[in-house]
């Protein structure tokens, strides 16, 4: 929108006009698009993951509503709706989410509806699960419990 | 594959129950259903077959159902019609989505040394 600035430079002797007219342009099209913005926002969800990047170590318990991503190392209880734990990702402990992608190594508990292992994955423990899909390669060891559909 | 070359092969047709112990030294497909021991170096149960009892292949794809005990020394694949129960020892496992896996996962050492 702000790309019409250049006939200022086809007219210069009446450039003041000319200025007036597109800094009332301007203003309208500020008017306008506040609107949109906050139309937007209502549409789409506006939940960030959770990253724990690479380096990092946290002890305890982590209670999202959105997306927890793991590079790092997490002992202790994770609850959330989605949970990606990344190649370098370590988990150790409880894990409650309905969406599991596992591409690192997972110690413990697990409870989930989704769950999606890939080929270089680690798991060993209890797992509950409705759906599973491990792609060749990922190393599972552990109890499995295929849940019945709720 | 199979149909070439069918020496030192096992197939049982839908409909077919076995009951007993087998060695098998190429491949078993299994479309019936079989109860008692099995042992082949390739294991396929086709999605009308099912097996109860103990299984040990080298290469075992499932796409029926299988209870109680499976060893795959090399491949194990579970397609998406595939249920399993029991305890499972694998060296290399693959799970298509809609997979049913109930029981205990042992990974064997093909190599030992390597943990």
């Amino acid at each position: 929108m702000f790309s019409r600035k250049p006939p200022i430079q086809e007219y210069p002797e009446v450039g003041n006009e000319l200025d007036e007219s597109l800094i009332e342009q301007v203003l309208d099209d500020a008017e306008d698009s506040p609107a949109e913005f906050s139309a937007s926002p209502t549409c789409r969800k506006p939940l960030k993951p959770t990253i724990i990047s690479e380096g990092f170590e946290f002890v305890g318990a982590i209670t999202s509503e959105g997306t927890v991503h793991i590079a790092g190392i997490v002992k202790g209880v994770i609850t959330a709706k989605s949970v990606l734990v990344d190649v370098e990702g370590m988990v150790e402990g409880e894990m409650t989410t309905d969406n599991l992608m596992l591409k690192g190594s997972v110690k413990g508990e697990v409870l989930c509806n989704e769950l999606t292992i890939g080929p270089r994955a680690m798991m060993d423990g209890n797992i509950s699960y409705q759906n599973i899909h491990i792609q060749r390669g990922g190393k599972v060891s552990g109890t499995f419990n295929k849940k019945r559909s709720m | 594959m199979a149909e070439n070359n069918q020496q030192g092969c096992l197939f049982v047709g839908e409909g077919v129950t076995l009951k007993g112990s087998f060695e098998v030294p190429d491949i078993a497909s299994i479309s019936g259903s079989l109860e008692g021991e099995l042992t082949a170096k390739q294991i396929i149960i086709e999605a009308s077959g099912s097996i109860c009892g103990k299984v040990t292949g080298e290469m075992v794809d499932i796409r029926g159902e299988l209870t109680e005990n499976l060893t795959a020394t090399r491949s194990l694949i579970i397609r998406s019609t595939g249920k399993v129960n029991g305890a499972i020892h694998y060296a290399e496992i693959e799970i298509e989505k809609g997979g049913h896996l109930h029981g205990d996962l042992h990974i064997i050492n093909s190599s030992q040394g390597q943990s």
